[in-house]
């Protein structure tokens, strides 16, 4: 059946920056903020905004993203029109068909998919951005507008308009220059990595920038300075509430900190714009005789003992008797045994820290300040007990050291 | 694991539960802080790999339709069989309660007909237990019994039916009321054959007969084999507000809480898409049970707190139930409560039960 909208959610991504705690799992598949996992921001968005089909384009350890994904209930996109589907890269007949090569190759190789819905429009979505955004009002300024491309921007401070693809736009926003992460910024406005097009056109696109050699295959670096060169209506859309790209330890710490920011944050207590999970069947969480709990977020299916505060719990975690979480984060099913510390960490997935042992450091305690970094330790990483592991390290799921990429 | 079909009594009405059956009846009652009662039976046939399951209701459902919807939480939306939500009233007086279970079946005989499984389990929706029911199956097949019935070792219900078991564990007496020694008291859970189900339902209505217990345990214990499954883990049943309060507070004993909410066994409820409960900087919440999606600012002690929960700053609540999206306001105090869904309590009331005599507050009340 025909949709006006298709989006398109690009969730292949290694996450090689993430690497020590994507080892088994796509980056988009990462638990955040509490009882959320990467990729219920943008599916959430979707469904708020009206938008019921959704194509997930995977190929990085799908396994987790594709379980969780299932048949897209939680969302409510489990529809027998429309919903929400997996899109793995496949073979065809003769052998053709590659693994995808970039993310307008993913879209490329799926022009058969977003063809059975004949949209009007395309969104292109990232899997790694945690905010809440209503699709449906950049869907009607495209329209409005008539653009061919609309691209999602928000100001960011100068200073660090370095590190983003800055868009230069003229008085009518209409985007007239594109540069990926320019020295000497002439705009503030950084892409979110969020594109709207009008199907026709980027279809047309897909199939040109696949039969050039040349091209990466990429939308920042090929698709969208091409529109522009053929001078093809770029428009940009502001947007202005909270957006990050949790696509590195440090961003992915920082946000989960910023969610304990009642009103500075995002609000995942709006009934009005809610972001649905898959939620682990868990009981209550229980909290202790001596248990203190201060500014901080805690899951169902925990039981805590010790002292937590500002940290971010995920659903099933234990901290015993007399541990203590400071700025932390702590995924689903993590056991922090008593008398442990846990300062400044992510901690992963059902990982074990040992009785009496100490992860990470507040940086005022380092002696090295330009040695400090927030302490990482891989999903089912064992740490012993008494075991010191020092700020800024890193250890897998095997507890050997990886070194920050 | 296919091959037993769940039936549910949704209909009790516990007059002394008071203002928690107002507006619903015993078995959706919230309890535990994100479950109602029924989460549990349904749960332990779902867990037990039934995938059929009716339950019937009778007046005071609305509740429980919210709640259940369409089965999804629990599995049972389902093309084929599934959930089954039976509405029904007695046969031949619709305009009054049912006398017993064994009416209510006969009210709905056309779909006990209709069951496709070889078994049948029936058991009431109020009932709170994690039961590994697949074993109660096993159990009853191997012992080729004509009824098996569950039953606990625990004497803590005292008002109940005792059965009076031989080393066998077949059941040589069935007792209305008082305990004896060495007796076992029944948790009204049966396990039975559809075609013997159908020719009591069949006899029953002919009879007039429509208590289960009296009719077939007591009037055919001389005919029928009843054979006993020993369940000796957790078992609560409510019929008054304070001993709703009294099996609330026994959730913060964690020897309860293992018995009752397993890894291989979870209680499924109804999805709220609430995000984690976030605690405020001033919070001090000690031995309590916190669902998701509550904002914890004051102080919380010795309490049970449902989803959705709101205790501002300076508020304190000690050995207090409170159910869904309750907003307990700045200073407030509230000691031996139990506040049913979206109770306000405005800025510094100050409101006080007993543990033995817990104060109860109706749905949508404004303190």
């Amino acid at each position: 059946m025909k949709k006006e909208v298709v989006a398109m959610l690009l969730a292949g991504g290694q996450g090689s920056r993430l690497y020590v705690l994507t080892g088994k799992v796509a980056k988009p598949a990462i638990p955040f903020g509490g009882k959320y996992r990467i990729i219920d921001f943008p599916l959430s968005n979707c469904v708020n905004s009206g938008i019921d089909t959704v194509g997930v384009l995977t190929q990085y350890q799908p396994l987790e993203l594709n379980s969780y994904i299932g048949s897209g209930q939680p969302w409510d996109l489990d529809q027998s029109d429309g919903g929400v589907h997996i899109l793995p890269p496949y073979v065809t007949q003769g052998d053709e068909g590659t693994w995808y090569k970039g993310t307008a190759n993913a879209i490329y190789q799926n022009i058969g998919f977003i063809d059975l819905y004949d949209p009007e429009y395309v969104l292109i979505l990232s899997g790694d951005h945690i905010y809440k955004m209503d699709y449906a009002k950049m869907v009607n300024h495209h329209k409005e507008t008539g653009a061919d491309c609309t691209i999602s921007v928000m100001e960011v401070p100068w200073d660090e308009a370095p590190r983003f693809g800055i868009m230069n736009v003229d008085e009518a926003d209409r985007i007239i220059e594109f540069e990926e992460k320019p020295k000497n910024p002439k705009s503030n406005l950084a892409s979110m990595g969020i594109y709207c097009f009008s199907w026709k056109e980027l279809r047309a696109y897909l199939i040109d920038d696949e039969l050039d050699n040349a091209s990466q295959n990429d939308f920042g670096k090929n698709i969208i300075p091409k529109m522009l060169r053929d001078k093809k209506k770029m428009v940009s859309y502001r947007f202005d509430g909270y957006w990050k790209d949790v696509g590195t330890l440090d961003s992915l710490w920082d946000a989960n900190m910023d969610m304990l920011a009642r009103n500075g944050g995002l609000d995942v207590f709006d009934k009005e714009w809610p972001i649905y999970a898959r939620a682990p069947r868990k009981a209550p969480a229980f909290l202790g005789e001596n248990a203190v709990v201060s500014h901080s977020v805690i899951t169902q299916g925990c039981t805590v003992e010790g002292a937590i505060e500002n940290s971010v719990i995920a659903h099933s975690v234990n901290v015993g008797p007399d541990a203590v979480i400071r700025y932390s984060v702590v995924m689903p099913g993590a056991v922090i045994e008593a008398g442990a510390v846990v300062e400044y960490a992510i901690i992963g997935e059902a990982a074990h820290i040992g009785a009496g042992a100490r992860v990470g450091a507040p940086p005022e305690m380092t002696k090295d300040p330009g040695q400090w970094g927030i302490a990482v330790i891989g999903p089912f990483c064992e740490i012993a007990g008494q075991e010191v592991v020092e700020p800024n390290k890193m250890l897998d799921r095997n507890h050997e050291e990886v070194r920050r990429k | 694991m296919n091959r037993m079909h769940g039936i549910i009594f949704a209909y009790s009405k516990c007059e002394k539960l008071k203002t928690l059956v107002e507006h619903r009846v015993s078995d959706s009652i919230p309890y535990a802080a994100r479950y109602r009662m029924i989460d549990f039976m349904i749960s332990n046939m779902v867990n037990a790999g039934v995938t059929d399951v009716g339950i019937i209701l009778q007046d005071k459902y609305q509740s429980m339709l919210d709640h259940i919807g369409s089965g999804k939480d629990w599995d049972l939306s389902r093309r084929h069989g599934g959930l089954r939500l039976l509405p029904a009233t007695p046969k031949n007086d619709p305009s009054r309660a049912f006398r017993g279970n064994m009416e209510a079946l006969t009210s709905i005989e056309s779909y006990v007909q209709r069951i496709r499984q070889d078994y049948v389990v029936l058991a009431n929706g109020s009932l709170i237990c994690n039961m590994p029911m697949g074993d109660v199956l096993q159990e009853h097949i191997r012992s080729g019994a004509d009824i098996t019935c569950v039953c606990t070792p625990h004497c803590n219900m005292e008002k109940k039916t005792t059965y009076m078991l031989d080393e066998k564990k077949n059941i040589t007496d069935v007792i209305n009321g008082s305990m004896l020694a060495g007796g076992y008291e029944a948790l009204d859970v049966y396990v039975l054959s559809k075609k013997l189900l159908l020719e009591l339902v069949m006899e029953c209505d002919a009879h007039n007969e429509y208590s289960f217990r009296n009719a077939v345990l007591i009037g055919m214990k001389d005919r029928l084999n009843l054979h006993a499954f020993v369940f000796d883990g957790y078992a609560a049943r409510i019929d008054s507000v304070s001993e709703y309060y009294q099996r609330s507070m026994e959730l913060l004993d964690s020897s309860v809480r293992a018995d009752l909410f397993m890894k291989d066994r979870p209680i499924r409820t109804k999805d709220r898409s609430d995000a984690s409960t976030y605690y405020g900087p001033e919070s001090q919440c000690t031995n309590s049970l916190i669902a998701d999606g509550c904002i914890i600012e004051g102080e919380v002690r010795d309490s049970i707190i449902f989803r959705g929960v709101h205790v501002e700053k300076g508020a304190k609540v000690i050995g207090c139930i409170l159910m869904q999206d309750t907003v307990i306001h700045v200073g407030a105090t509230l000691k031996y409560a139990i506040a049913d869904k979206n109770v306000t309590v405005n800025e510094y009331r100050m409101l006080m039960g007993h543990s033995n005599y817990p104060l109860a507050i109706s749905k949508f009340s404004i303190v």
